[in-house]
């Protein structure tokens, strides 16, 4: 201890600093480190909670139609349109399905056509049409085809 | 020369030991009001991240381009308005080769009108020229290697335990070096939060039962979602690994994506 | 002519559309780079601290005597440039006040964890403290015989140690001296981490390659060797002092030979990226050809390589028929082209990294904006803040009022920076500079 004090005060007082340096750089580390961190790995462990929280979901899913739908969900699952979703076509639908006095979107001519007009870039097993050719063109397709169940006419 | 054992240096060491075990609570009181600028909200009812392996697989040969993926991507997740995408729709256009040039193919014409998210408008190559042509769905790879994680200076993005790459969006500090460092360019700065952002799998969604909202709304079940740890009965996933050989995109860097592509041609970076 | 007009034209007014060729990422569709101005600014100056630092340890640890004038010139560069370095930085996080993250929860993986500890170290146990152990015999004269605020100031920095006797500023001389051997390193690791960033980033191909850290560093040499040639030269000009041609002839030889390295080693990355053709050399060769024109061709090959080599290196040859005032307006000028060029460097890889996209299909053209906080007056206010900083800093610790008892940047080296000198009151002008090197 005493050859420690003996130390040339240049050098004893630099060392006192940079021991009390570190000593305040763990100390705020303590401090500052969230509570959480490393709980699973390098990242707050509440951030996983906070993500499965951040937003309410705006698309409610099939299943949430098939509650008050079920007969058009049945419906669809016979035919070609059976992979597709409620809300691909309708919207999103947590809203409606929270509180049914909200309407859903209703569907027009150019819902069709985003999946059904003709174009040289989808697959050749996709069943598409040049709509301005088809039967005058711009005319409702519910005039002759049914959505829900699309091999039967209306 | 003092005897170590004299009475006022024990007396002074036990002195030192109390006040350090009178301060521990203190101490811990302390910290914990200084976190609680960090404590968060309430834990996920239930849901146990390290009992779940989400995955994403894409099928190019079913994909449509209808665009309906992307459009659900923006509302669901309150992307910003701008060429902010978390999820977006390539399309690929190849050309036949000149006649007599001895060439096997044309050139490559690669585009994205706003992220297809309003689907495709026709392509400016007559319809007799194209050789192939095809759409590519794009997303965060989920890669087995995160260049975006291990780039991170802070911990703020990270491999989730259930296999989804998140940002912690209340500890990012904005430096955009993940951003650099993603090889596909799935994320970007978000100009409201000024924080990255990327795909999440819709993290806020399958914690709760729900599917991403790109594979609710694909109409051709291009997009296959599912959980490796814990598969349904007749689980697309698991179909979709069976029957189909694969590609991932960059293999090169080493990088290892997760996310899987049928029906990919040599083209698509 | 009207195109350069436009091209000059459109890029001071703020909110031009961005516009791209060939097919880029939507996420890389943006108004302005992710990385802009603001991280140009950063490496470069860094860059001059590592090399102006290179510069003082080439007095102390190489023991170049010719050196001495510029020495604490150099010190005190280094210091001004690091005080303003993490500025930039601040300037460019999207969340600034979370930014003390970086030294609480560093991840290890990422090179620029590694920025808050290296910055620490390299201030404060590098720069500070060689600093400290340099001045602090003057520091306790001055504090006796400065009246007023600045006495105190200088009693501050002696730390309470005032003993100035024979030993004690034999001990403060070879603790400096050891400071200086740690330091290079040091100096290595504070520029060459920032070169490791972009050298690391895989996803990109003109960014991720070995050779990247040791370009960084190789010009930051170049960058910091040429500030103080540049700062030495301004500084004599301003206070009317004669320049000590030795000193200045030393500094430019090695100016040039750090030169030589740098571009051997430019060179050989293109040679190498031209040679090997990857995958991503189409877009990039077109990148640099259209968007990189002006920077890369013209700023930082022509500028900032080729004419200085051409001075410098004729300068090696046929010096001792060359008159002084020649000499010193080719030095000056030379010095003034590689700190343009260095910076047309930092600019190419930085914003020549984000103007062609990772789907390697296409170019993306960003015009910079004036206002804003990565906009040039933004980019200038912060590289003049260094020169305001070095200027105080001058006024406080290079004073000509004051008898310093080591050296003088005005030409008059005295008692060497070397262990064993002896330490006197006042400042006795030497003898002129002796014969030419």
């Amino acid at each position: 201890m005493r050859r420690f004090i003996k130390m040339p005060p240049q050098v004893l007082r630099i060392f006192l600093l940079a021991v009390g340096i570190v000593v305040c750089y763990s100390v705020a580390r303590y401090f500052l480190t969230p509570e959480s961190f490393k709980q699973y790995g390098w990242y707050r462990g509440e951030a996983l909670a906070e993500m499965a929280n951040r937003y309410e979901p705006s698309f409610a899913g099939r299943k949430a139609c098939d509650e008050c739908h079920s007969d058009v969900v049945q419906k669809l699952a016979k035919h070609e349109h059976k992979s597709l979703s409620c809300e691909g076509c309708h919207g999103p639908g947590q809203a409606h399905s929270d509180n049914p006095d909200i309407k859903i979107d209703i569907v027009n001519f150019s819902t069709c056509a985003r999946c059904h007009e003709a174009n040289p870039s989808r697959p050749k097993w996709h069943k598409q049409i040049n709509i301005s050719n088809h039967y005058g063109g711009g005319s409702k397709c519910t005039e002759c085809h049914v959505p829900h169940s699309p091999n039967d006419v209306p | 020369m003092k005897n170590h054992l004299s009475r006022r240096n024990v007396l002074g060491k036990l002195g030192a030991v109390f006040a350090g075990v009178m301060a521990a609570p203190v101490a811990r009181t302390a910290k914990a009001a200084v976190q609680k600028v960090f404590v968060s909200t309430t834990a996920p009812k239930g849901y146990d991240p390290t009992k779940h392996k989400w995955r994403m697989a894409l099928d190019i040969s079913k994909c449509i381009g209808c665009g309906l993926c992307a459009e659900a991507c923006k509302k669901e997740n309150h992307v910003p308005e701008g060429s902010f995408f978390r999820t977006w729709i390539e399309r690929y256009i190849i050309t036949k080769p000149k006649p007599g040039s001895g060439e096997a193919r044309g050139e490559t014409i690669v585009d994205c009108p706003n992220g297809g998210m309003h689907g495709f408008p026709e392509p400016t190559v007559a319809k007799e020229d194209i050789l192939h042509s095809f759409f590519v769905p794009k997303l965060c790879n989920l890669c087995e290697h995160s260049p975006c994680v291990q780039v991170c200076p802070v911990g703020a993005t990270f491999d989730a335990p259930d296999g989804a790459v998140l940002i912690d969006p209340k500890y990012c500090i904005g430096c955009g070096f993940c951003v650099q460092a993603c090889p596909y360019g799935c994320r970007f700065l978000n100009p409201v939060t000024k924080t990255a952002e990327k795909c999440t799998l819709c993290y806020h969604r399958i914690t709760r039962g729900l599917k991403p909202a790109c594979v609710e709304v694909c109409p051709t079940e291009s997009r296959v979602f599912g959980d490796l740890k814990n598969p349904v009965a007749d689980d697309p996933l698991q179909k979709f690994y069976e029957n189909n050989r694969v590609q991932s995109l960059k293999p090169h860097l080493g990088t290892e994506p997760r996310v899987f592509y049928a029906g990919m041609d040599k083209e698509v970076r | 002519m009207t195109n350069v007009m436009v091209n000059f034209i459109t890029n001071v007014i703020p909110e031009a559309a961005p516009h791209f060729e060939g097919y880029v990422y939507p996420n890389e569709a943006t108004q302005q780079p992710l990385w802009s101005i603001l991280i140009v600014l950063y490496p470069y100056i860094t860059g001059l601290v590592a090399g102006a630092f290179i510069m003082a340890s080439l007095v102390r640890v190489f023991k170049v005597k010719a050196l001495e004038p510029v020495y604490r010139l150099s010190l005190l560069t280094a210091f001004a440039f690091l005080l303003c370095a993490p500025l930039p930085l601040l300037c460019h996080l999207g969340h600034p006040e979370r930014c003390l993250e970086i030294m609480m929860t560093p991840h290890l993986t990422s090179p620029m964890a590694i920025f808050g500890f290296v910055y620490a170290w390299y201030l404060m146990a590098v720069l500070l403290l060689e600093l400290w152990f340099d001045y602090r015999a003057d520091f306790v004269r001055w504090s006796e015989i400065t009246p007023g605020f600045q006495g105190v100031l200088y009693r501050l920095f002696t730390v309470g140690v005032t003993d100035v006797s024979e030993p004690a500023v034999k001990l403060d001389h070879k603790l400096g001296h050891i400071l200086s051997i740690v330091g290079i390193p040091s100096a290595f690791l504070l520029h060459g981490y920032v070169g490791f960033i972009f050298g690391s980033v895989k996803a990109n191909p003109w960014w991720g390659n070995v050779l990247m850290p040791i370009i960084f560093i190789m010009s930051a040499m170049v960058s910091g060797i040429a500030l103080c040639v540049f700062n030495y030269m301004v500084l004599s000009w301003v206070r009317r002092k004669p320049i000590d041609m030795r000193c200045l002839d030393t500094m430019t030889m090695y100016l040039f030979y750090a030169l030589v390295v740098d571009a051997a080693i430019e060179g050989l990355d293109w040679i190498h990226r031209a040679y090997s053709a990857e995958e991503g050399f189409a877009v990039i060769q077109y990148m640099a050809r259209e968007k990189l024109f002006y920077t890369l061709s013209l700023g930082q090959v022509a500028m900032g390589t080729l004419c200085p080599l051409l001075f410098l290196g004729s300068m090696q040859l046929i010096r001792k028929r060359v008159p002084d005032f020649l000499r010193r307006r080719l030095y000056f000028t030379s010095a003034a082209f590689i700190l343009i060029g260095v910076l047309a460097m930092r600019w190419n890889v930085v914003i020549g990294g984000q103007t062609f996209s990772k789907s390697l299909r296409g170019i993306m053209s960003y015009k910079m904006e004036f206002a804003g906080l990565e906009g040039w007056f933004m980019g200038a206010v912060l590289f003049s803040l260094p020169f305001i900083t070095l200027t105080i800093l001058i006024k406080l610790f290079l004073s000509e009022k004051l008898p310093s008892s080591n050296l003088d940047a005005n030409g008059s080296p005295n008692s060497p920076a070397t262990a064993g000198g002896t330490r006197t009151g006042l400042v006795a002008r030497a003898e002129a500079p002796g014969a030419r090197m």
